[in-house]
C-alpha cells in the first residue's frame, strides 16, 4: 500500500517535470531555427537589393530604347549560376515583356506571378522580395523594383535573383544542429530530475524503513535525523508510539495494581479462615484460594497482553543469570542440610535475548527456582546462540528428574490459556506460555547431573 | 527475640502480631516506611518482617537506608509483587528473604526460624584484603563496605584466595578447591570465573602470574588498610 503510492510520488514528479521540459525544448527549437532562418533571409534579401540598384541605377535609355548596364558579376554570366537577373517592360494591358537579362539566364524567362506583379504596382519605386522558381526548377530568391525611367514609355521592372538552395541548406543544418543540442539538453534535464527526485525523496524512504522496523519491534522509535519538512512527521510519530506506550504501561500498571491490592486481604482471609475451625472458614478458605489464583493468572494474561504491544527490547542474558544466581542461591541457602545449593552458570557474554527483561527473568527465574526446589545441591545453567537468530538457556539440576510420560504432562498444561491452572505443579506450564508468547518452545529431557533437563528456546536478538 | 513487623494492613498486622507472640517472639510494629526505619536503626532487633508497600517511604527505600546505615539485622520481604523482576530487586537492596502474599503464616514463621538460625551462625573472624573485606559467617563479602553479589562458586573461589592471598595459586589447585566433585565442566572453568570475579571486584585485584595462575593482593596504598 505505502509502497505504491511511493512509486506514484515519485512518477508523478518525474511526469510534471518531463511534461514540462519537452514543451520548454520544442518551443525553444522552434523560436531558436525561426531566428536563424529570419536572420539569414534578411542578409540575402539585402545583397539582392544591391544588385537591382545597380540595375537601375545603370540603365539608360537612349532613342526609346532601353540598355542595361555592363555587370562584372561573373556570377551573372555563367548559363545557369544560380544568380540571374532581369529588366522587364509592364505594358499598358499588363504583360511583362522582358527587355534585357542577364546571359547565366541562357534562354529561359523568370516569370513573376499575377499576386507578385500587384505587390509591385501596389508601392511603386519600393525594393519587394518574394520567393520564386527559376530555371531548372529552382527555388530562388528574388528582389525586384517598379520604376519609371524617364524617356521610356511603360513601366519597368528590375529583377535580380539568386538560388536560395545554400541557405535553406544553412538552415537546415542549424535546425538539425539545434535539435540535436536541445535533445541531449532536455534528456539531461530529465535524467537530471529522475536523480534529484529519487535523492531528494531519499528521507521519506528512510522514514518509512524506519517505521517499519519500529513496528517489527527492532527500534523504539524513530531515531534518524530528517529534512525540516518531515523532521515534524517524525516528532508526531515519535510523540505517538510515546503516547501508546503510555496508555499500555499505565494499563499495565493499573491492572498490576488491582492484582497486588487484591493480595493482602486474600492472604488476611486465608489465615482468618485457617485459624477458625467451621464450614464457613472452609468455603472462605475455598474461595481465597480461588481469587488468589485468579490474581496471578489474569496478572499474567495482562502481563502478555502489554507485552504484544509493546516493541521488543534486546536484553543481555548473562547479568540476568547472574541476579538469578545469586538471588536463588540466597532463597534456597537453607536447603541440603543448611548446605544451600550451588548454581553453576555460563553464557557468552554477547549473548541477548530478544524481549523484555521482566519476561526473561520471569523465564529462567521459574525454571531455575523449579531446579532449586528438586535438586539436592546442584544446578547448572548453560546459556549459548542457537543458529542465527536463537538461542538455548538449558537448566540441569541432580534432583530426581521425571520420567518421561510425566514430563509430558507436565508441559501439556500450559497449552491453552483458559485450561491452565494456574500455580500448580511445576511452575512450568508459566513458563511454557511465555516461552510460546515469544515464539519459542520448552523442551524437558534427563540431566546427565541425574535429575530433569529443561531447555528453553527462545528468540536471540542481534549482537 | 524481638522481632520488627513493618506492615500497613491493620487486619494483616493483627493476625501476624497474634502468630508471631503465640510463636514466643516479642513484636514491635511500625505501620509506615518512616517509623519503620526510625525503629530498625535505634533498636537491636533480631530480624525484621518487612512490607513493601507501604505508606510514605516504600519498603525497598527503607532496607536500602538500613543497609547503607550499616543495619545488619536480617531482613525478610513480604510482598505482593512475586514477579521475579521484585525479587531480584529486594535481594539487592539488602533483603534476606523474601515471601510472596498470599502465604500461609505456618510458611512466615518457618523462614523467620531459619533466618535467625543463620544469623546466630558459629562466629568466625572475617577475612580482608585491603578493601576487600569476607565474613564466613554470613557469606558475604564487601568492598569499602559495598556488598558484593557473589554466587556460591565465586564466593567459595573468593575465599579460598582470600585464605592464601599473596600467594600465585595455580589453576590446578583453584579447581580442585572449586568443585568438590572430581570434575572439570571445561578447560576455561578458571578463566571464567576469574573473569567474573574481576568485573566484580575490580580487575586490578587479581593478577594473573603467566604460566602459574593466578595472585590476590591488596592494591598499592591499601596495605595500611
Amino acid at each position: 500500500m505505502l509502497d505504491l503510492r511511493r512509486r506514484s510520488l515519485v512518477r508523478r514528479l518525474i511526469l510534471i517535470a518531463g511534461i514540462w521540459t519537452l514543451l520548454v525544448v520544442v518551443i525553444a527549437g522552434v523560436f531558436l531555427t525561426a531566428q536563424f532562418r529570419g536572420a539569414a533571409i534578411r542578409r540575402f534579401d539585402q545583397s539582392l537589393a544591391v544588385l537591382t540598384d545597380d540595375l537601375y541605377a545603370g540603365s539608360t535609355v537612349e532613342g526609346g530604347v532601353l540598355k542595361a548596364p555592363f555587370l562584372t558579376d561573373i556570377r551573372a554570366t555563367r548559363a545557369y549560376s544560380g544568380r540571374y537577373w532581369v529588366i522587364l517592360d509592364k505594358s499598358p494591358d499588363g504583360a511583362m515583356k522582358p527587355i534585357e537579362r542577364s546571359r547565366s539566364l541562357f534562354d529561359s524567362d523568370l516569370m513573376l506571378s499575377s499576386a507578385q506583379i500587384d505587390k509591385l504596382d501596389a508601392a511603386p519605386g519600393k525594393t519587394q522580395y518574394f520567393d520564386m522558381r527559376g530555371p531548372q526548377d529552382k527555388p530562388l530568391r528574388a528582389a525586384a523594383i517598379l520604376t519609371r525611367l524617364p524617356g521610356y514609355p511603360d513601366p519597368v521592372v528590375f529583377l535580380a535573383a539568386e538560388d536560395r538552395s545554400p541557405i535553406d541548406a544553412d538552415a537546415d543544418r542549424f535546425a538539425r544542429i539545434t535539435a540535436f543540442a536541445l535533445l541531449i539538453l532536455g534528456g539531461g534535464l530529465i535524467l537530471g530530475m529522475v536523480v534529484q527526485v529519487r535523492f531528494g525523496l531519499q528521507p521519506l524512504f528512510r522514514l518509512r524503513r524506519e517505521v517499519a522496523s519500529v513496528r517489527r519491534g527492532k527500534t523504539e522509535r524513530v531515531e534518524g535525523v530528517y529534512p525540516e519538512e518531515l523532521s515534524p512527521l517524525a516528532t508526531e510519530l515519535n510523540a505517538l508510539l510515546a503516547h501508546n506506550q503510555e496508555v499500555v504501561e499505565r494499563q499495565r500498571t493499573h491492572v498490576g495494581n488491582l492484582a497486588h491490592a487484591l493480595k493482602t486481604p486474600i492472604s488476611v482471609m486465608l489465615t482468618e479462615a485457617n485459624q477458625q475451625p467451621g464450614q464457613l472458614a472452609e468455603v472462605v478458605e475455598r474461595q481465597a484460594q480461588t481469587m488468589r489464583e485468579q490474581v496471578d493468572h489474569h496478572l499474567r494474561r495482562a502481563r502478555a497482553a502489554a507485552r504484544s504491544q509493546t516493541s521488543g527490547e534486546r536484553t543481555p542474558v548473562e547479568p540476568i543469570l547472574d541476579e538469578l544466581a545469586v538471588t536463588l542461591e540466597r532463597i534456597f541457602q537453607d536447603k541440603a542440610d543448611g548446605q544451600g545449593i550451588e548454581i553453576d552458570w555460563r553464557c557468552p557474554e554477547d549473548l541477548a535475548f530478544q524481549g523484555e527483561k521482566q519476561d526473561l527473568l520471569e523465564l529462567v527465574g521459574n525454571v531455575m527456582e523449579n531446579a532449586g526446589k528438586w535438586c539436592r545441591g546442584k544446578i547448572r545453567v548453560d546459556a549459548s546462540p542457537s543458529g542465527e537468530t536463537r538461542m538455548i538457556v538449558t537448566v540441569d539440576d541432580d534432583g530426581p528428574g521425571l520420567p518421561p510420560e510425566e514430563r509430558a504432562q507436565a508441559l501439556k498444561r500450559g497449552q491453552r490459556l483458559d485450561e491452565n491452572a494456574p500455580g500448580s505443579g511445576l511452575g512450568l506450564s508459566i513458563v511454557d506460555e511465555l516461552a510460546r508468547a515469544y515464539g519459542g518452545s520448552v523442551q524437558l529431557g534427563e540431566s546427565p547431573l541425574g535429575g530433569l533437563r529443561v531447555m528453553l528456546d527462545l528468540p536471540r536478538a542481534e549482537t | 527475640m524481638r522481632i520488627l513487623l513493618v506492615e500497613d494492613d491493620p487486619d494483616l498486622t493483627r493476625q501476624l502480631k497474634l502468630a508471631l507472640a503465640d510463636a514466643g517472639y516479642a513484636v514491635d510494629h511500625a505501620p509506615d516506611g518512616e517509623e519503620a526505619q526510625f525503629l530498625g536503626e535505634t533498636e537491636p532487633y533480631d530480624a525484621v518482617i518487612l512490607d513493601l508497600g507501604l505508606p510514605k517511604v516504600d519498603g525497598v527505600s527503607v532496607l536500602e537506608r538500613w543497609r547503607r546505615g550499616n543495619v545488619t539485622t536480617p531482613v525478610l520481604i513480604l510482598t505482593a509483587r512475586g514477579a521475579w523482576s521484585d525479587k531480584v530487586a529486594g535481594f539487592d537492596a539488602g533483603a534476606d528473604d523474601y515471601l510472596a502474599k498470599p502465604f500461609h503464616t505456618e510458611e512466615l514463621l518457618a523462614r523467620l526460624r531459619a533466618l535467625l538460625r543463620r544469623s546466630a551462625g558459629h562466629a568466625a573472624p572475617s577475612l580482608s584484603c585491603g578493601a576487600l573485606r569476607l565474613d564466613p559467617r554470613a557469606a558475604r563479602a564487601s568492598v569499602n563496605g559495598e556488598p558484593l553479589r557473589l554466587t556460591s562458586l565465586e564466593y567459595r573461589l573468593l575465599h579460598y584466595m582470600m585464605m592464601h592471598q599473596g600467594r600465585v595459586i595455580g589453576r590446578t589447585e583453584l579447581v580442585e578447591h572449586l568443585y568438590d566433585q572430581d570434575f572439570d565442566r571445561d578447560s576455561n572453568t578458571i578463566e571464567v570465573f576469574i573473569g567474573r570475579l574481576r568485573k566484580k571486584l575490580g580487575a586490578e585485584r587479581i593478577e594473573t602470574v603467566r604460566g602459574l595462575g593466578y595472585r590476590l593482593a591488596p592494591l598499592p596504598g591499601e596495605e595500611a588498610a
